[in-house]
């Protein structure tokens, strides 16, 4: 039986990063695609975005990038979620993101990772499998 | 763009039927100044050839600056980090990871001494990309430690009070602060610094969230009026300070959309500032503009297209007679531009000046049948729209009520969805792509990262641990007595920052006096 709940996902930028056009973008394509999508915008710190993320409930936490601050916020953010007992998954996007970034990423524990080669159509998809796990073929 | 649609694949003369040469052209110099602001080119031969640049501390700027001097510039554009950007100092908590990784680190005075160190400032021109009135006053208070007289600096500052916070320059103020801040600077720098552009209207960074060229040039044109009205209601006479207004265009790919815009822009200014707010002085007719080529139209597969977009960009520009250029890094996608991508960004538009010659002619494309018909076009959508959001009502409101934010985020959205239904090609992104697993030429350089500058951190802290500590306090409580009334603002922010005090602590400040918290994050405390 097929979960028909939308998935509600949060979207949220790091630190001071101002490039917000990937954020807004990845937001409308999630909503478009039948998600419930929690926009929180700049300036959020992990604190604010584990709280957001367990005060909606949301699915999937995804996050925006387009400065290096990811580099440096994804360990206290995951920190952060397993001291509140959380197992939200965490997916990550942005031009700035390298293919050596990728591995080191889904190392920390990032479930997926859309780098400026990934095309913005297969975006909702890989979330869905992210939050339902692999769809069986119909 | 839109334009391009309805556009013809000839173009003839019942198309300019109605051009008259002596008012809607000219030769370049005279009235309207559509074919250029100058009647001779500049005695350096060419454009202000200049390369964003800024990382890390000040002083590792400093070298920037003086590697990009040594390699042809002519002029300096100095773009501050996040923090910088946003008015945090560096030992904010949030700052912490983003010290000197995408621009300078500036907070303080001692900052811009090492900024400016050994350069020649009354002998170049110096661009800032920094929260205007901060960047003034920096640039004012080390020219006169070095007696060099303000009087004698040349350059600019971007003046971004409308769309700011929608924008990607969030600095957590109100619309009238805001407002208020870019009216002062302007205001003292036509007193104390006659010769620098104190209005730039910073049309690049609206248009980079993917507003068409006629979106671009209507809001810059929605802020250059609201300003200049502000000025004129403080008794500001219109030539006292028009002169030093200027514009810093975008430049994208639809090549003579963009060479018609920039036409269209000097016309429109030039009958806006005579006719409407009764300019006599040909220098506040003649505007200035200054042009980056467009980060945007960048792509993060195979960096090295971005070259040969740069190439045609910088090449629109040069056709258009602008007066500075900066050709964004190839690197753009991934980070502020590397050492090498500044090279070559200069050594593009040195390869258009002297090799490809397009100079020798001033407006070359001038009285084509085409260009002229959609320099026409241009100015009448700019000037529509321009007049369509003006009668929405005031634009504090527009500010505000999100009207301005609803365009940006539609503007977004529109650009995106054009890569992604392959409406608009980018090359090597939507078409024409090869595997990511080929795709290495350059890749290395673009992706090279800088770790911040923890070192500043402790610098500022330290910095801060040996201020008199009563002066600051004094300092900053003059900055907000002052802030709480009406006179200008740019007395009491000098003087708190000759006491020691930092931007963010200026900024907090001021911040409340207008009624907000000091730390948009609630994560420090008021020092006053």
């Amino acid at each position: 039986m097929p979960d028909l709940k939308p998935i509600r996902v949060l979207i949220s930028m790091l630190g001071l990063d101002q490039h917000e056009v990937g954020a807004i973008t990845a937001a409308r394509l999630l909503r478009d695609a039948g998600m419930e999508v929690i926009y929180l915008g700049r300036f959020n710190l992990p604190a604010a975005i584990v709280k957001a993320a367990a005060d909606e409930d949301v699915d999937v936490i995804g996050l925006s990038c387009h400065s290096w601050e990811y580099m440096h916020y994804l360990g206290e953010l995951f920190e952060l979620l397993r001291a509140r007992g959380l197992t939200i998954p965490v997916v990550v996007g942005g031009s700035v993101i390298t293919r050596e970034d990728e591995g080191r990423l889904r190392a920390q524990g990032v479930a997926a990772v859309f780098g400026p080669a990934v095309p913005a159509e297969d975006i909702p998809e890989a979330i869905r499998r992210v939050v339902r796990g692999p769809q069986p073929a119909v | 763009m839109a334009s391009d649609a309805t556009a013809k694949t000839i173009y003839r003369p019942d198309d300019v039927a109605g051009l008259s040469y002596a008012e809607d052209l000219n030769d370049p110099g005279a009235y309207p100044y559509t074919r250029g602001a100058r009647a001779a080119r500049p005695k350096l031969g060419a454009w202000i050839q200049r390369e964003l640049s800024g990382e890390g501390a000040p002083s590792r700027t400093n070298a920037q600056f003086k590697y990009l001097i040594d390699s042809g510039a002519n002029g300096l554009d100095v773009i501050g980090d996040t923090p910088t950007m946003a008015c945090l100092d560096p030992d904010h908590p949030a700052s912490a990871h983003a010290v000197g990784t995408q621009g300078v680190s500036l907070c303080s005075l001692p900052d811009y001494r090492e900024l400016y160190a050994d350069l020649p400032l009354d002998g170049l021109t110096i661009s800032h990309s920094l929260p205007a009135s901060f960047g003034i006053a920096g640039l004012y208070l080390a020219a006169k430690e070095r007696g060099i007289a303000p009087a004698r600096l040349r350059g600019s500052t971007i003046q971004a009070p409308f769309y700011c916070e929608d924008c990607g320059y969030s600095i957590h103020m109100p619309f009238d602060l805001r407002v208020r801040l870019a009216a002062d600077s302007i205001e003292f720098a036509a007193r104390e610094m006659p010769k620098f552009h104190a209005f730039i209207e910073d049309t690049y960074y609206i248009s980079e969230g993917g507003l068409d060229p006629v979106e671009e040039m209507a809001l810059g044109f929605v802020e250059i009026r609201y300003i200049v009205r502000e000025l004129l209601r403080r008794g500001l006479a219109i030539d006292s300070f028009a002169p030093r207004i200027a514009i810093l265009v975008n430049c994208r790919m639809d090549f003579f959309t963009e060479i018609a815009k920039i036409r269209a822009t000097r016309r429109l200014f030039a009958r806006m500032l005579r006719e409407e707010f009764g300019a006599t002085d040909p220098r506040s007719l003649a505007v200035n503009i200054a042009s980056h080529t467009s980060g945007l139209s960048l792509t993060a597969q195979q960096p090295v297209n971005n070259i040969v977009r740069g190439t045609v960009q910088a090449l629109a520009l040069a056709l258009s007679g602008v007066q500075a250029i900066e050709v964004s890094g190839f690197d753009e996608a991934f980070r502020t531009p590397s050492p090498e991508a500044h090279l070559v960004g200069l050594r593009t538009q040195q390869v258009i000046q002297l090799e490809a010659d397009v100079t020798k002619v001033m407006d070359p494309l001038g009285g084509s049948y085409y260009v002229e018909a959609l320099t026409n076009e241009m100015e009448q959508r700019i000037l529509a729209l321009v007049e369509r959001i003006e009668a929405m009502g005031d634009a504090s409101g527009l500010c505000d009520n999100g009207w301005f934010r609803g365009l940006f985020q539609d503007a977004m959205e529109r650009y995106a969805r054009e890569i992604r239904d392959g409406e608009r090609a980018q090359v090597g992104a939507n078409i024409h792509r090869v595997p990511d697993d080929e795709d290495t030429l350059l890749r290395e350089v673009a992706e090279r990262k800088i770790e911040p500058c923890r070192e500043r951190i402790d610098a500022i802290r330290a910095f801060k641990r040996a201020r008199p500590a009563g002066d600051v306090a004094a300092a900053l409580r003059e900055v907000h007595r002052v802030a709480r009334g009406a006179d200008n603002l740019m007395a009491p922010i000098i003087a708190a920052m000759m006491a020691g005090a930092t931007m963010g602590e200026i900024t907090g400040v001021m911040r409340t006096a207008y009624g907000r918290v000091y730390d948009p994050f609630g994560m420090t405390a008021c020092p006053i």
